[in-house]
């Protein structure tokens, strides 16, 4: 028999249902979502916040949104790509910079809501459990954690996040049981070693065996490192200056941005419905004029 | 094997989902708020199982009297023999909408509030009611030309040619 390429139907097409675009881009998952989002109707307009954690190849994304039918809003955001101004400089996606990336989120809202006297947070990072306790004149931020796509395993950088913003004093419903150090056999969270990566503690032990064993990799793998000055026992007094500066600073800079400039326009541009009547009417009327006026009809 | 008349009976098309509408429901619904009082439209989503109402509130429409968690209570005017119940039913949020029956009062109220207060500026009676639609307006007929049409007197021979 001759080969015939296969090729499905027009049927096939006509009854194919498409997947939400979002889903089709691979971007959302609505099963999720929807269950973030609902908001109990006897709360009527309330909104609930989700703290939203996203991370790219070299960038880390943290915001507060709330959801309305005409879309979301973002409440605050703070983007790992901010955290030089606070004086980290390599590593914008490890455990540490997402740690930062959670609490400038979290010191930055609370500003906004000027709350952030009364919602510390815990100054120092111990790498134990906190829970934001409730103050004396208003109730604690609340957000729910908005992971996306992510495998949640334990030791994942948005717990990372999440406990950079939990330190910062918004109140996230959490368990310690996906953090770095959580130990599946004791069923318990060893502080020392989620400590030792909130500071960073496993790149500097990482950068320590590679000095020692493999001298060239390290040049190449920590090439930015070296050319910073950054070297392995720093790595911890680093990151608490970065905390205390963004403690002390949480609010975003906005940077003067020149004016886009306008593109030459390719193709027409759409008529309003007004312009669209108005040739119409003057088509109609030279046509008329041109048939040598023998109906006399009105401008119809 | 007899007909069942079980609660979902006979539903099979009612609570059908829209050709190519299957699978997730749009978030919209879930961010819709509603008040008491308001008035809002059943209908059922079959991709919800839970909270749905009985098929004969499908299409109907009631007032809000309750708000909980994630349901709405809605009170539905339902014919019971010779009289008319106000039955009040559980329904969660997918499988309601909110009504658009008072949309067109609501903004006659207000541009006949506008056309009172305008009227009231200057000094004179406006009546704001609405006015059914009457007789259309009378016409002349153009290019009527007139044709006189007479019966012919009956023809005995002719007509029973055929065969009586």
């Amino acid at each position: 028999m001759a080969f015939i390429k296969a090729s499905k139907p027009r049927a096939y097409f006509k009854r194919f249902q498409v997947k939400y675009k979002r889903r089709r881009e691979g971007k959302t998952d609505y099963r999720a979502r929807i269950r973030l989002i609902n908001q109990d109707k006897n709360k009527y307009n309330t909104p609930k916040y989700r703290f939203v954690v996203r991370f790219t190849n070299k960038d880390i994304v943290a915001q507060i949104i709330s959801s309305t039918i005409s879309g979301d809003l973002v409440l605050a955001s703070a983007y790992s790509h901010e955290l030089p101004r606070y004086g980290l400089h390599v590593g914008l996606t490890n455990y540490a910079a997402s740690y930062c990336t959670g609490l400038l989120l979290a010191r930055r809202t609370l500003k906004k809501l000027e709350m952030d006297e009364e919602y510390e947070g815990n100054l120092e990072a111990t790498g134990e459990d906190f829970s934001v306790e409730p103050g004396e004149s208003r109730r604690p931020f609340r957000a729910l954690l908005d992971v996306g796509l992510v495998r949640t395993t334990t030791g994942n950088r948005v717990f990372g996040a999440l406990k950079g913003a939990l330190d910062g004093g918004i109140d996230v419903p959490h368990s310690e049981k996906r953090f770095a150090g959580f130990s599946k056999d004791s069923k318990s969270l060893d502080a020392e070693t989620h400590r030792k990566y909130i500071y960073g503690g496993h790149v500097a032990a990482y950068m320590g065996t590679l000095i020692e064993d493999e001298p060239e990799k390290y040049q190449t793998h920590f090439s930015e490192y070296i050319k910073k000055g950054i070297e392995a026992e720093g790595i911890e007094e680093l990151y608490k200056k970065v905390h205390a500066a963004i403690r002390a600073d949480p609010l975003e800079k906005k940077t003067a941005k020149p004016e886009p400039k306008q593109h030459k326009r390719f193709n027409l541009k759409k008529l309003t419905y007004e312009e669209r009547k108005n040739k119409l009417i003057e088509r109609l009327n030279a046509f008329n004029s041109a048939a040598q006026g023998d109906e006399d009809s009105d401008d119809e | 094997m007899p007909a069942g008349h079980g609660l979902r009976s006979r539903t099979r098309d009612l609570f059908a989902r829209g050709f190519r509408k299957k699978g997730y429901i749009p978030l919209s619904t879930y961010l819709k708020t509603y008040r008491t009082g308001q008035y809002v439209d059943v209908k059922v989503n079959g991709a919800v199982h839970k909270g749905m109402p009985h098929k004969f509130y499908h299409g109907r429409t009631g007032r809000v009297w309750n708000v909980t968690k994630r349901a709405i209570g809605v009170e539905i005017n339902k014919q019971v023999g010779n009289r008319i119940i106000r039955k009040r039913i559980q329904v969660r949020v997918e499988h309601v909408q909110p009504s658009r029956c008072e949309e067109e009062l609501k903004a006659r109220k207000v541009r006949n509030d506008e056309m009172k207060a305008a009227a009231n500026a200057r000094g004179e009676v406006i009546s704001t009611k609405r006015q059914p639609e009457g007789p259309k307006p009378g016409f002349m007929v153009e290019g009527a030309s007139l044709e006189t049409v007479t019966p012919i007197p009956y023809d005995v021979v002719n007509d029973l040619k055929g065969g009586y």
